[in-house]
């Protein structure tokens, strides 16, 4: 068309201000408003809460490394993720869908600036999640005995994940403009993720391809001190914005985008996400591989110690807050004990598996110094129970490899030194068995390997637990050659400690 | 009066079908009806000066901007408001969301200022009481209205309606016809329609259009005199007349050459645009 030059008036009457792009943020103010009023996103925000309010008491029982903690926040947000998938893809395409796009085409804002707006208005569903797992992680931080840090990398994976569902929703209304196409693709994503989780290359177990997926989960409860986690989670949030930013501006491209600056936009974002994704999936760096040896068979080279009522606590570095209750479980167990028991002093050395990492659930060996106990990572709920028996086992039989031959009438007293303190005895009984029972015989955990109660010493403990603290602890105290002596039976245990002796031999493995 | 809307030479083909033919236009202030049978290309040239499409040759400005670039299709975009034919609306959005969303894509970013707008606009067309309530809840008389306000947010300086008064009843399309009259004061407003009685109550100028081109460019009163003399009573239908029907006495109200004696009648706008459109098939 060739211009036609005219003298006309000049109308314009409303004031506009801020040009094309406050528009787009105003539109993408409106859009987020109805973003998070949709059905989908309440039912999944309401989901997401419920799973915070529910995971939130398993972190530890109230004493979590926040090294877990950071990376429990990141699977809730998915449920975000989804919704905004769907609700992102909903809206793009509502103008198609209720046939408003060929008025809206004739109007000020171009659909790539539209579509711009879509993808702005997803990042107050990712602020949202952020305040969501900054709230998850910072009740976890506030727990009394919580140690070590979190990674700001991997608590922006939550809402980074937000984002991706957000531009990949956008994305797919502006490629294919079908309500079915966003579903269709959920579904298929998860089909993928299922066969994709079982057909990649292992690698060496830790990196290689599953770091693809949004959220990397680990398959086990085993805190590791911070520096031999070793999961590449700076760079698997770079690869997440990059994605995110890819798709996102990809968007935009279909939208009717054209500025050359928006090529290079791609471009750049495209780099970020092959450097974070190539990086992420490198192998393991051999620092790391050593440091993980080291800690695992010469953990006192990287250990703290302190000592406390004449024991020595040995812990790494993140752990050493944890020192003084650990301590106060030995002193009351000690304080329990009769003749020069109460002055024994110990070395109670954390000992981890670390060869594997994360994925690594070995037990730990159990050690043959005398008086030296094992403790663990993990501390609250049962691992108070189980360490409270090992010291006690090891108080008694002198070593923890010697525990393994409580088979007699001192597993009586062990488990009375190390449950008759407790705020509820006859529930850390039950805690410590492995069935859960306070009848009949049972595997009893440890920080190491576990020990054995018949069904006879059962019945004993659980009758000591139930009378008065006082009048047993007297007996013990008078006993306590006799109680201890290897070969005592547990009739014999029942009769120095005023119950009913059990009837049969102490045989384990009943 | 100088023109806001000025076109010249705006062809537009759709495969081998001229939807467009060479039309050049002047458009100034007031309501000017665009007239027309199904097909002509009334719409196709709404969509044109609405910039939905570009024409296959010929050139337009409006308030002196060519949309032929991308900065002027935008200044000519920041100064229009468009009806579609068929308005789709948002059901779930209320009045007052739908027309708010149409201000946010007309730039209208401020959102105190923005929201007192809608608010206007909406108690322009009336429906201040309801804007509150889901479009999908209003009827279609009121929705008709919505879309209207959409249109008019923003007080673009050139009005573009298509067939608005299509599917409404006598008393919604007279209470549509005062909205496009207050419409119409201060600004240009190009109305498609149907009704001849819209352009005869509403427009200082009319427009008639047939196979893509404009066969008639003048006022109301001149396209009514061009039935002058041509428009006659008879009590059977005259086999010569161009167009005829029975009217509700019972005679024949014929359009065309009379016969020599016949019964001559007033003309209205109607006889005039039916001879037109028969001059113009003619021609075609």
């Amino acid at each position: 068309m060739s211009t036609v030059l005219q003298e006309a008036p000049t109308a314009q009457r409303t004031n506009r201000t801020g040009g094309a792009w406050a528009a787009v943020y105003a539109l993408a103010l409106f859009e987020a408003r109805r973003l998070l009023t949709r059905i989908p996103m309440l039912l999944a925000l309401a989901a997401y809460l419920a799973w915070i309010v529910w995971r939130t008491p398993g972190f530890e029982d109230g004493s979590p490394a926040l090294q877990d903690a950071d990376r429990n926040t990141q699977s809730g947000p998915l449920l975000i993720g989804l919704a905004v998938l769907l609700c992102a893809n909903a809206a793009v395409l509502r103008s198609k869908r209720r046939d408003t796009e060929r008025h809206f085409a004739v109007l000020v804002l171009e659909p790539w600036r539209r579509t711009a707006a879509h993808l702005l208005s997803v990042v107050p569903a990712a602020l949202l999640a952020a305040v969501c797992v900054a709230g998850q992680f910072g009740w976890a931080a506030l727990q009394s005995g919580s140690v070590g840090s979190g990674s700001p990398a991997e608590l922006m994976v939550g809402p980074l994940t937000v984002l991706l569902s957000g531009a990949a929703g956008v994305l797919i209304a502006r490629l294919i403009p079908s309500t079915l196409t966003a579903p269709m693709a959920i579904v298929l994503l998860f089909f993928f993720l299922l066969f994709f989780a079982g057909t990649v290359p292992a690698g060496d177990g830790e990196r290689g391809l599953r770091w693809l997926v949004p959220v990397v989960t680990e398959s086990t409860t085993n805190a590791l001190p911070s520096d031999l986690i070793g999961r590449p989670a700076a760079w698997h949030a770079l690869y997440l914005a990059g994605l995110a930013l890819t798709l996102a501006l990809l968007a935009v491209l279909a939208g009717g985008g054209r500025a050359w600056t928006l090529w290079g936009a791609v471009a750049g974002a495209l780099a970020l996400a092959l450097t974070g994704g190539i990086a992420q999936t490198a192998a393991l760096p051999a620092t790391l591989t050593a440091a993980r040896e080291r800690a695992t068979h010469t953990p006192e080279k990287d250990q703290t110690c302190v000592r406390r009522g004449g024991s020595t606590y040995c812990a790494f570095p993140e752990w050493t807050p944890r020192t003084d209750t650990w301590a106060g479980a030995v002193d009351h167990i000690k304080s329990l004990a009769g003749g020069t028991a109460h002055d024994r002093q110990f070395l109670v050395r954390q000992r981890i598996d670390a060869t594997y990492g994360l994925a690594g659930d070995a037990a730990i060996e159990t050690s043959t110094t005398p008086y030296q106990v094992t403790v663990g990572t993990a501390w609250g709920g049962n691992r108070v129970p189980e360490f409270s028996a090992a010291v006690a086992a090891v108080l008694v039989a002198g070593s923890e490899q010697k525990t393994n031959a409580l088979c007699d009438g001192r597993m009586v007293t062990v488990m009375w030194l190390a449950l008759s303190w407790q705020p509820d005895p006859m529930q850390s009984l039950r805690n410590v068995r492995l069935d859960d029972s306070v009848t009949g015989s049972a595997i009893v955990l440890s920080t190491t390997d576990p020990m054995q109660m018949t069904a006879g010493q059962t019945d004993v403990v659980r009758e000591l637990l139930q009378k008065p603290h006082g009048s047993v602890a007297a007996r013990v105290k008078a006993h306590w050659a006799e109680l201890t002596a290897p070969k005592v039976t547990s009739a014999q245990a029942a009769e120095l400690l005023g119950v009913a002796a059990p009837k049969g031999a102490d045989k384990c493995g009943e | 009066m100088t023109p806001t809307v000025s076109a010249s030479g705006l062809s537009l083909r759709y495969g081998g079908t001229h939807a467009l033919d060479d039309v050049s236009l002047r458009l100034t202030q007031g309501v000017t009806g665009l007239l027309g049978p199904n097909g002509a290309g009334k719409t196709t040239l709404l969509r044109v000066l609405a910039t939905a499409v570009p024409a296959d040759r010929g050139a337009f400005t409006a308030f002196g901007h060519d949309p032929a670039t991308a900065a002027g299709r935008q200044e000519v975009r920041r100064r229009l408001g468009y009806l579609p034919q068929t308005p789709g609306f948002h059901p779930d959005f209320t009045a007052f969301e739908f027309v708010d969303y149409v201000a946010v894509l007309k730039e209208l970013t401020d959102r105190g200022a923005r929201h007192r707008e809608v608010r206007r606009v909406l108690d322009e067309v009336d429906l201040g009481d309801v804007r509150g309530k889901r479009i999908k809840k209003l009827s279609g008389g009121m929705r008709q209205r919505v879309a209207l306000a959409a249109a008019l947010v923003g007080d673009p300086g050139f009005l573009v309606l298509d067939e608005p008064t299509v599917g409404l009843d006598p008393e919604q399309r007279m209470r549509f016809r005062e909205l496009i009259a207050q419409a119409g004061e201060g600004r240009t407003v190009l109305l498609s329609t149907h009704q001849t009685e819209d352009v005869a109550m509403l427009c200082h100028r009319v427009l008639v259009m047939a196979g893509g081109r404009i066969r008639f460019d003048g006022t109301p009163p001149e396209l009514t005199a061009r039935a002058a003399g041509r428009v006659w009573s008879s009590t059977e239908r005259d086999p010569g007349a161009k167009a005829g029907w029975r009217t509700g006495t019972g005679s024949f109200r014929n359009v065309g050459d009379p016969p020599d004696g016949a019964d001559l009648l007033e003309p209205t706008l109607e006889d005039g645009y039916l001879l037109t459109l028969d001059g113009a098939e003619v021609a075609a």
